[in-house]
């Protein structure tokens, strides 16, 4: 079986892409329930999940590793699979009755396959060209999932405006990526960072280059994970878009951006680290300071929702700076609990709008009365991302602040205990709006009719209760796999405690 | 007897599981009071068992006993390791400064769940809450981790917060909101402490770990002086919002004032004493030379709370506004016990926690009884009400005479102590705490004169005011029962108290 042994670590991209393939083409096939749509999309993300699952957690079976030099298998790219993946099965799960009277579904669902096999090349990249194509394949099959429903004004509002900024990021990103070759002669990360590390007279003469190429990098994959000041578009799109597809944005395709930034600045231009952590020390605690602020004033849901992902992905940016093994496995572990808690409280509003109830948050108000079951899960997701113990936001944002404490102590006091205190002090600003909310469900009156959740709707938001829970409880076993996903970055200090 | 089996765990899940079937009875809300009592007394049962357990001079090879050379005397003691790599562990069990405060925590949830035997709005809810709410005392008298302590005492936060904003008067949001944000800010403060010292234990010893055993050990030994000086600031001003002291007492009126009767029970019978329990066993121990450095802030914090409390309390129009501030005022001697750092001292500050829980729960009920039948609790509106109520009037003559600390009741014993342990450190300055004694036999009689004796009172409808109900009635017997016991016999519990404070004050020479 040659043929395996040369397409063989492909298998995850191949799987996917045969059922891009297959979904639309099968819309013909189920003419008035379209749900069995739902359960074949199902099969591969479950599939492949378990199969990561086995090899991350319980190391057996790993995957084949690469055959070519621009993509590698290593831990760190399970891990995000296994984030996109596990995204994927809550949004699709929550889609089938949210989506019910809308055309087109086999193209829905083959559309957020897509993406996912985008994200999943991303993660393997390591090579500038490869995560450019990875970032294509995801970012256009999100333009069209968030108009999906085009005769909506606001969908089709919110498709255009990602697909405007989207279309802006890419090009600032492969501006980049030309002048980084330019610089180093080369688009390879690891090669990049070779020539840094050990700069040429032309490197060395092209100084102002490479930190333009730096600036735009920042910038370019700066929209895509919502970093202030490049966050505008995300409210905006989380809203107007399905809200199961916010969900997917929110919690995955944000989290794309953060594998591709830990690629490049934490392998790529590492050598050159002075030149941009205060930068994005900064940018980091701006992004979260001004998430949370603005945050607070929202009275959409999911606008609310929105801020507070740019306020997660100041946290996430923490680890650059710090630019520890352990640091990494920190923010490697948020995007994780980020990707089960925010997915989750996207689904509570999916299954609120699949009975008709709005986004407002005032809608929120008595839904303790209406829905027991959605008001606790929705209670459970907000108190995570605040990062109340013992949730598994808690374990998270534990392991990545401390993070940037440890590495002040051990070397020596330095600027970057600051990451960690304005960390701590967001997630208390945090709380305010999140418990507000919380207010709303419980102790206000609202409409009294019940609402009745859809069942597997209900399963999606289960599953991400259950991890919710089982992450903050018994965090270790994910502690050590992404350090295990830390540890594929070669010249990382360990930088944590032991 | 319990050697054998996780008694505190299971007193701590007992309650909770009792929590989970309150929530899950479904049409059947009305039962709630039951499932609630039947939980609470059965952990009120196990914990009374175990005081009698308990060995006053314990056998050190017993099973459950932990004890480090002199530095640590536990009973009952558990340990199971929760998150290795953060360095979590499940560590409970109790000391002579705990049991007390552990066995106040399952009388005072029983009593005040059948207190509140009458609650028809949202039932299950309430006394679920109530259930959670002693969950998370309990965890925070027994656990010795840091990072579960905290844990715990976060989850006390949210319990008392839904129950001032769903069962409070017209004032509730305001009131829940105030509550919330104090002592969140507060916890913060503790967090930031705990955290600190779970980074230098780190740098000091290459070991990551929130077990208070081996933060103790560090901290002795390891920690600077301004170091401990700022860990001590931040822990005391965490634990101190919450005891309340001036000048971040002011949440508590509003609370007390709005929260339903058996809230207050809660939050001034155990809510408060976290604090002072927080404050004895972390902040002092740990911390001895930020302890010694702050010493004269926390007295003079303690007499001003002592004295404005009580100064307040002659103004107040509200009788349970009034008991509100007079706990500021009582929680301010336990304060000042500790602030002398001494064994007597300290002894009678814990002593004082006690008898404050049963007094002061007593007062609150009482307040609630006035409320329920007459419909106010507006000294000037009310009057004559022993002809009225007269056994309820005898009990709430004989709580605020407790409370004054008449000699023979249990708070005259605590605060004598405190007063004696004062004179033997700050000799004369002894006038300010004294004035205080008689301000608040003032306003205590003075509020008794106006509201239940003299004419009947004719600004309210007194035709359908009735005696305190069965319900009121049996949990108040009991809690002045306890106070007689414990006022004519104090020693009992001094005998507790005592050994565990010497451990905790061992860095001041004992005392």
């Amino acid at each position: 079986m040659d043929i395996w042994n040369e397409v063989g670590w492909l298998l995850p991209q191949l799987i996917l892409i045969l059922f891009v393939l297959l979904l639309p083409a099968m819309d013909y096939l189920f003419r008035n329930d379209k749900r069995p749509l739902a359960w074949i999309t199902l099969v591969p993300l479950l599939t492949l999940s378990a199969l990561v699952v086995s090899w991350l957690f319980f190391g057996e079976g790993s995957f084949a590793a690469s055959k070519v030099p621009y993509m590698q298998v290593d831990a760190f790219s399970g891990l995000f699979m296994l984030v996109f993946l596990v995204v994927g099965i809550v949004v699709v799960l929550s889609s089938p009755e949210f989506i019910k009277k809308d055309k087109n579904q086999g193209e829905y669902y083959a559309l957020i396959l897509l993406a996912i096999t985008g994200m999943t090349v991303v993660a393997e990249a390591v090579d500038l060209i490869a995560l450019f194509v990875g970032l294509e394949i995801a970012g256009i099959s999100s333009f069209a999932l968030a108009g999906f429903r085009k005769s909506e004004k606001r969908s089709s509002e919110a498709a255009t405006k990602y697909f405007i900024i989207g279309g802006f990021s890419s090009a600032l990103t492969l501006f980049s990526i030309s002048l980084f070759y330019g610089v180093a002669g080369t688009t390879n990360i690891a090669a990049i960072a070779g020539e840094l590390a050990a700069p040429s007279a032309w490197i060395t003469e092209s100084q102002p280059m490479l930190l333009l190429a730096l600036v735009l990098l920042i910038a370019g994959l700066g929209f895509k994970i919502a970093m202030v000041p490049f966050h505008m578009w995300a409210p905006d799109v989380y809203e107007g878009a399905p809200t199961p597809i916010s969900g997917l944005l929110a919690a995955a395709s944000k989290k794309m951006g953060f594998a591709a930034l830990f690629r490049v600045f934490l392998i790529g231009v590492l050598a050159v680290k002075t030149d941009w952590e205060v930068v994005i020390g900064a940018m980091a605690i701006i992004t979260m300071t001004v998430g949370n602020l603005i945050a607070v004033s929202q009275t959409n849901i999911k606008r609310m929702l929105a801020y507070s992902s740019v306020a997660q992905a100041g946290y996430i940016m923490i680890a650059l700076p710090v630019g520890t093994e352990y640091a990494l496995a920190g923010g490697m572990f948020h995007i994780l609990t980020h990707a089960f808690m925010k997915s989750g409280a996207f689904m509570v509003v999916a299954a609120m709008g699949v009975v008709m109830i709005g986004e407002k948050l005032d809608d929120f108000k008595g839904l303790n009365k209406r829905s027991p079951f959605l008001a606790f899960a929705m209670t459970i997701f907000l108190l995570s991302l605040a990062g109340i113990p013992p949730l598994a936001g808690f374990a998270s944002k534990f392991v990545l602040f401390s993070s940037a404490v440890y590495t002040s102590l051990d070397p020596g006091p330095s600027w970057l205990i600051w990451l960690a205190i304005a960390g701590v002090l967001n997630s208390a600003l945090s709380l305010y709006y999140y418990a507000r909310v919380i207010k709303y469900m419980y102790m206000d009156k609202g409409p009294e009719e019940t609402v009745k959740v859809p069942p597997m709707t209900a399963a999606a938001i289960v599953f991400a209760l259950a991890m919710v829970f089982i992450i903050g409880l018994f965090p270790d076993q994910f502690v050590s796999v992404c350090q295990d996903a830390a540890g594929a970055f070669p010249g990382l200090p360990f930088g944590g405690p032991e | 007897m319990f050697e054998q089996i996780p008694i505190i765990s299971i007193i701590i899940l007992l309650p909770l599981m009792g929590a989970v079937v309150t929530f899950l009875l479904g049409k059947y809300g009305s039962y709630a009071k039951y499932v609630a009592l039947a939980f609470s007394a059965a952990a009120l049962v196990l914990s009374l068992l175990l005081v009698f357990d308990y060995q006053l001079d314990p056998d050190p090879t017993a099973t459950g006993y932990h004890e480090g050379n002199g530095w640590f005397d536990y009973q009952f003691y558990e340990s199971y390791t929760w998150i290795e790599s953060l360095g979590i562990t499940y560590i409970v069990g109790l000391d002579g400064i705990s049991l007390p405060l552990f066995v106040l925590t399952t009388l005072l949830s029983t009593l005040s769940i059948l207190f509140s035997w009458d609650t028809k709005t949202r039932p299950k809810a309430y006394f679920g809450l109530m259930l959670i709410l002693e969950v998370g005392v309990l965890g925070v008298f027994t656990t010795l981790d840091y990072f579960v302590f905290y844990v715990f005492w976060e989850v006390v936060l949210i319990p008392m917060y839904f129950m001032i904003g769903i069962w409070g008067g017209p004032n509730k949001d305001y009131a829940a909101i105030k509550f919330f944000i104090y002592t969140h800010v507060a916890s913060l403060a503790l967090l930031v402490g705990i955290m600190a010292m779970y980074f230098q234990v780190y740098v000091e010893t290459g070991a990551t770990s929130f077990a208070m055993e081996d933060v103790w050990r560090a901290g002795h030994t390891d920690f600077a002086r301004t170091f401990q000086i700022a860990i001590f600031g931040a822990t005391f001003f965490g634990f101190g919002v919450k005891l309340p002291m001036v000048p971040f007492h002011t949440w508590l009126p509003d609370a007390h004032v709005e929260a339903p009767t058996a809230g207050s029970v809660l939050l001034a019978g155990l809510l408060l004493k976290m604090g002072g329990y927080g404050i004895i066993r972390i902040s002092i121990p740990t911390l001895p030379e930020g302890a010694e450095a702050l010493q004269l802030l926390m007295a003079a914090i303690a007499l001003a709370s002592i004295l404005y409390g009580a100064l307040v309390c002659l103004a107040q129009r509200d009788l349970k506004k009034m008991v509100a501030y007079s706990s500021i005022s009582h929680m301010g001697f336990v304060l000042l016990g500790y602030a002398t750092l001494t064994s007597v001292g300290a002894t009678a500050g814990v002593f004082q926690m006690f008898a404050h829980g049963l007094v002061t729960a007593v007062l609150f009920m009482m307040c609630g009884v006035v409320q329920h039948h007459c419909g106010t609790r507006i000294i000037q509106s009310l009057g004559g009400l022993t002809k009225k109520m007269p056994t309820a009037s005898a009990m709430m003559t004989m709580g605020f005479l407790a409370s004054l600390g008449l000699p023979g009741l249990v708070s005259f014993a605590a605060e004598f102590m405190v007063l004696a342990s004062m004179f033997s450190t700050w000799g004369l300055w002894l006038f300010l705490p004294i004035l205080s004694v008689a301000i608040t036999a003032a306003y205590y009689l003075w509020a008794l004169q106006r509201s239940m004796f003299g004419p009947l009172t004719t600004k309210i409808d007194t035709s359908k005011v009735h005696d305190i109900s069965w319900y009121e009635g049996v949990p108040v017997a009991v809690l002045l029962v306890l106070i007689a016991i414990f006022g004519v016999f104090p020693a009992v519990i001094f005998d507790y108290i005592n050994p565990a404070v010497d451990i905790a004050l061992r860095l001041f020479g004992g005392g």
